[in-house]
């Protein structure tokens, strides 16, 4: 069966400098993968390779076991993406935000199908018909997630997504990713945060200067360790 | 709803929370509606009295007294060009060319203003008219409204966003077209209200909706500019800063040089220039107020031959009309080869500034637009012909009345004293010699014939904007 999300010596190159380098991969059905890297490491353009937004300089890119570049549109068609800058109208409420990217998306959603999903990422109610413009960073991260969400897609693709939340938010968002991979949905994240990574993640990748350099599994049911994997980070970063 | 449709409204959706865009928007449908409104007015008021003054002159001409004819010949009559009705939007070349022109004997004088009219706009505001609104005012609004349509996605991230959710570059284009288009045929309603209006005054369908079309082409042409600039230029300021460049170009730049080539590549004198150089000319040709003016010689030959008589006074007819005549036949091929050569020159001057419509739209839209709305240089030349016909037609016609209604003998003495006076004058009823003068534009297919070049020069800047966009559509990046 194939993996909903691989690479095959994935390299990259961006106005002439290597950003990725013979980067391989695998991510399962119901999987949470989470690269770890630093600044530049090439976490999000890794992302961006399976939106076909990037084209590789080398090696392959595939989506349910199809290659990217044979098909964007079908790749782009099973995935869910959040980028790093919440990038929704300020222009628009929740609502309006949501039913317009869903209808580019081919989807409609009723009202009780939206507030569904703005109830499962904590959305107030009152801010739902407010414009975004007046919303913090966290808000519109949960506005972010509650359109991936109804997406429904089998891929669900999330950079940096705790970023700017609060500590509260944070555990809510992990608990409902763990929710969303017993689902059967394929989730690959990337982030800087290690306490993050290792709490969510069924494995984590770390990834230096382009190169994957090292992977960590949860075992025996238990977490990832921490201490382990935020050693490597910072040796492999220091060296 | 198809996402294309979907992307242009939500694209509504912003510019009509966007207070700056709202306020823009309202300054030039208030700036257009205000000036249309204005021109119209003007415009209409210019027809009628125009129409009321040729009227006016034709009767004051009729209705003089028993005079000498040749008085009558210097009494003089007057042309008028009523502006078409399509002038209301594009008065064209009436505010360089003038609008009537006094026709007498002996002269080809230039076009005159209405001078009432004329001292209203010292500070030259009546140049703001409906046509340089779209021509100029409208790209500028297109480039606000739209230089940032795509660069706004790409830097807030929602290019991304809007890409992930399976939409093709090609698509998010034709979206945002689509909102472009739907703005510029807004833009086009006070238009198409002028050109229905005209038809109501007379005007071709043919014409005032040929004029819509040029108008609509040159519109979605800027449109496509704005939209191409948003796709390839990496940042908002970048982009406003192209597209108000490529404005100034076009608009501005482009046709002040045009009009320096044109003019440095055909020499053409103007009308002072020409009568002062014709002077000289003009004096070998004689005197025909003298008519013992050695220069009418051989004419009094050939006549005194032809009537086979041995002097003047015996010939049957007035000798003084004869010269009269003969004179005005002269001059008035002499006024004529100048004239002709003068009026050539200036459209070879006007091709060349219309093939700079290969360097800027604008070029290629003002000349459709005065083509189409029959305000053109060639509609004024044709005027200038059709008068001198007029003039040429009434002054031979008095000379004719000379020679074979008054008396040499009688005409000779018409000095001697106001009897002698008297007797040398004709009866009133010899000025219905004079034609009712009608000036009216080209035909419709004429107009619309002549303003092919510049609409094919649209047509091909549409299409290559267009190809532009596309290309580029395709190619979209984050």
């Amino acid at each position: 069966m194939n993996s909903p999300l691989e690479t095959r010596s994935l390299s990259l190159k961006r106005e002439g400098n290597a950003v990725l380098d013979k980067v391989s991969f695998t991510v399962a059905q119901g999987e949470i993968f989470a690269l770890l890297g630093g600044n530049g490491a090439g976490k999000s353009s890794t992302l961006l390779t399976f939106l076909g937004f990037l084209e590789p300089s080398g090696g392959e890119v595939l989506v349910n076991g199809q290659s990217v570049a044979s098909d964007v549109t079908a790749a782009r068609n099973a995935i869910a993406y959040l980028p790093e800058a919440t990038s929704l109208y300020g222009h628009m409420t929740a609502y309006e935000n949501l039913d317009y990217f869903l209808d580019l998306a081919g989807r409609s959603a009723g009202v009780d199908e939206l507030n569904a999903a703005f109830d499962r990422v904590a959305l107030p109610i009152e801010a739902r018909s407010r414009r975004l413009q007046s919303y913090s960073k966290g808000m519109r991260q949960k506005t972010a997630i509650a359109l991936a969400l109804l997406r429904e897609t089998p891929i669900l693709l999330l950079d940096e997504p705790t970023s700017g939340l609060d500590p509260v938010a944070i555990d809510e968002f992990h608990d409902l990713v763990k929710a969303l991979a017993q689902g059967g949905q394929t989730i690959l994240m990337v982030t800087h945060d290690v306490y993050g990574a290792c709490q969510v993640a069924d494995r984590v990748g770390l990834l230096r200067r382009g190169k994957l350099v090292g992977s960590f599994s949860a075992e025996n049911g238990q977490r990832i360790d921490t201490e382990t994997v935020h050693a490597a980070f910072a040796e492999r970063e220091a060296a | 709803m198809s996402p294309v449709t979907r992307i242009a409204r939500e694209e509504w959706r912003l510019w009509m929370r966007s207070k700056v865009v709202v306020a823009a928007a309202l300054i030039v449908a208030t700036l257009l509606a205000a000036t249309t409104l204005l021109t119209i007015n003007r415009i209409a008021a210019e027809q009628s009295e125009r129409l009321e003054q040729q009227i006016a002159a034709e009767k004051t001409f009729f209705a003089q007294p028993d005079r000498h004819p040749h008085r009558m010949v210097h009494y003089g009559h007057y042309a008028f060009r009523p502006p078409p009705p399509l002038a209301m939007f594009e008065p064209g070349v009436d505010a360089v060319t003038g609008q009537s022109i006094f026709l007498e004997g002996h002269r080809q004088n230039t076009a005159m203003f209405a001078d009432t009219k004329a001292a209203a706009d010292l500070g030259g505001f009546a140049a703001l008219t409906p046509a340089s609104l779209y021509q100029l005012l409208l790209p500028l609004l297109l480039i606000v409204l739209g230089h940032a349509l795509f660069l706004r996605e790409r830097e807030s991230g929602t290019l991304a966003v809007m890409l992930a959710q399976g939409q093709s570059g090609t698509k998010l284009a034709a979206g945002k077209a689509l909102a472009l288009l739907t703005v510029i045929t807004i833009f086009m309603i006070p238009l198409v209200a002028v050109a229905v209006y005209s038809t109501s005054l007379g005007e071709s369908g043919l014409a005032a909706f040929s004029l819509v079309g040029g108008y609509f082409v040159y519109l979605c042409v800027w449109g496509a500019i704005v939209l191409a600039a948003s796709i390839i230029l990496k940042q908002r300021a970048v982009s406003l800063g192209v597209l108000i460049f490529a404005w100034l170009f076009a608009a501005l730049v482009v046709p002040r040089f045009a009009i320096n080539a044109s003019s440095a590549m055909v020499d053409a004198p103007g009308k002072i220039e020409s009568d002062l150089v014709m002077l000289a000319e003009q004096r070998k040709l004689g005197d025909g107020h003298n008519a013992a003016d050695p220069a009418f010689q051989r004419l009094q030959a050939e006549v005194l031959e032809q009537y086979e008589v041995e002097t003047i006074e015996e010939l049957p007819i007035n000798w003084r009309g004869v010269v009269a005549s003969y004179s005005e036949a002269e001059l008035t091929e002499l006024l004529n080869g100048y004239a002709e050569k003068r009026m050539n020159l200036e459209a070879a001057q006007s091709r060349i500034f219309d093939f700079f419509g290969l360097a800027s739209p604008t070029i290629a839209i003002s000349s459709a637009s005065r083509t189409l709305s029959g305000t053109d240089l060639a509609t004024h030349h044709r005027f200038l012909r059709e008068s001198e016909t007029l003039r040429f037609d009434f002054v031979q016609s008095l000379n004719e009345v000379h020679a074979e209604e008054l008396d040499y003998a009688i005409d000779m003495n018409r000095n001697a004293g106001p009897e002698a006076s008297r007797r040398a004058r004709v009866n009133a009823e010899a000025w219905q010699v004079l034609d009712e003068f009608r000036f009216v534009p080209d035909s419709a297919g004429e107009r619309t014939s002549r303003a092919m070049m510049s609409m094919g020069t649209l047509t091909f800047w549409l299409l290559l904007a267009v190809a532009f966009v596309f290309i580029s559509a395709r190619r979209v990046r984050l």
